[in-house]
């Protein structure tokens, strides 16, 4: 008992040494946060330039229009239980993404959304700055992502590339 | 035969290793870790911020006081503790059926799934038997059989 009572208060030590660290070598980015930023979102737009982050408003505005090409930076695996319809899968999961022939066909200038599972998560953003590299001039992250979409109940389409 | 005071020193480093590593890469970018937390779906963006910021040093300063010697069982209690949640929430993850980056080893991570929770599974294991160990005060130096070659601590 006396025992677990020790071994209790040092790791109540080990953790608060380790909110002391962490708040001592954060504490730039701990103001950023009093300042009011990252309340919506953690991306840095410059570190992504020619990249912008769009809202579920804007993503279905365009997509409803037919004003962009969707692009699904999810897993196949989960891209086929459910995806906005028309979507192109190309997932950006791990390293060695290649941008297909059929895209990098696409004129430069033309309107790009791409998503994946919800927030800015790393794949669509790892996609977009791709996308950038490859010379797409307009690209826009949908932050929402799939949750954000189905949550809305907007229509969705099921199965594999249809490409 | 296999001394305790060999195999446990092994454990101590690679498990200690492991999480300092996990911890350095992660307290790196702690944006992008604070991204990978809120794609969870768990949290909103504040608590997001605070376990970005907080968790990958606890990673790395119980890693360190793991791989030292230095209160061995309590860096040894806060590494299992903190497996049993990733396990969880990994599984918890997968039930919801979210693709998610697990954001184990920050730019490195790969999705959420059994592979995950198979490595987790067998740290913890590593972190039992170090946190079983309970010849408290005693020298890592005294040889004696090992508890944890038969799992027998499951």
């Amino acid at each position: 008992m006396k025992d677990a009572r020790r071994i209790l208060r040092q790791v109540l030590v080990l953790g608060g040494l380790s909110i002391i660290v962490a708040a001592a070598v954060n504490f730039p980015l701990i103001k950023r946060l009093a300042r009011g930023e990252f309340r919506e979102t953690f991306f840095q737009a410059a570190d992504f330039p020619g990249i912008r982050l769009i809202t579920l408003q804007e993503a279905e505005d365009l997509w409803s229009g037919g004003k962009a090409f969707v692009l699904d930076a999810r897993a196949a695996e989960f891209f086929g239980r459910g995806h906005v319809p028309g979507a192109r899968n190309l997932s950006a999961a791990g390293s060695g993404i290649e941008i297909p022939a059929d895209v990098l066909g696409l004129a430069r200038s033309g309107t790009l959304v791409v998503y994946c599972e919800g927030g800015d998560c790393r794949s669509s953003l790892a996609l977009a700055k791709l996308l950038h590299e490859a010379g797409f001039l307009d690209i826009r992250v949908f932050s929402g992502g799939w949750g954000e979409w189905q949550a809305a109940g907007l229509p969705e389409e099921k199965g594999d590339d249809q490409e | 035969m296999i001394r305790n005071r060999t195999v446990l020193l092994v454990f101590r480093l690679v498990l200690g290793g492991l999480f300092v590593y996990a911890g350095v890469v992660k307290a790196l970018e702690p944006l992008d870790f604070a991204q990978d937390i809120r794609n969870y779906r768990l949290v909103g963006q504040m608590l997001s911020f605070v376990a970005a910021v907080v968790l990958p040093w606890l990673e790395i300063v119980a890693g360190l006081a793991l791989a030292a010697g230095i209160w061995t069982r309590a860096a040894a209690l806060t590494i299992s503790g903190l497996l049993v949640f990733f396990i969880l929430l990994t599984l918890a993850t997968m039930a919801r059926g979210i693709d998610v980056d697990c954001g184990c080893f920050g730019s490195l991570s790969r999705k959420s799934g059994w592979g995950v929770i198979i490595e987790d599974l067998v740290m913890l294991y590593l972190g039992l038997c170090l946190l079983l160990d309970k010849k408290k005060g005693q020298s890592q130096l005294k040889s004696r059989r090992n508890p944890c070659i038969v799992p027998r601590i499951f």
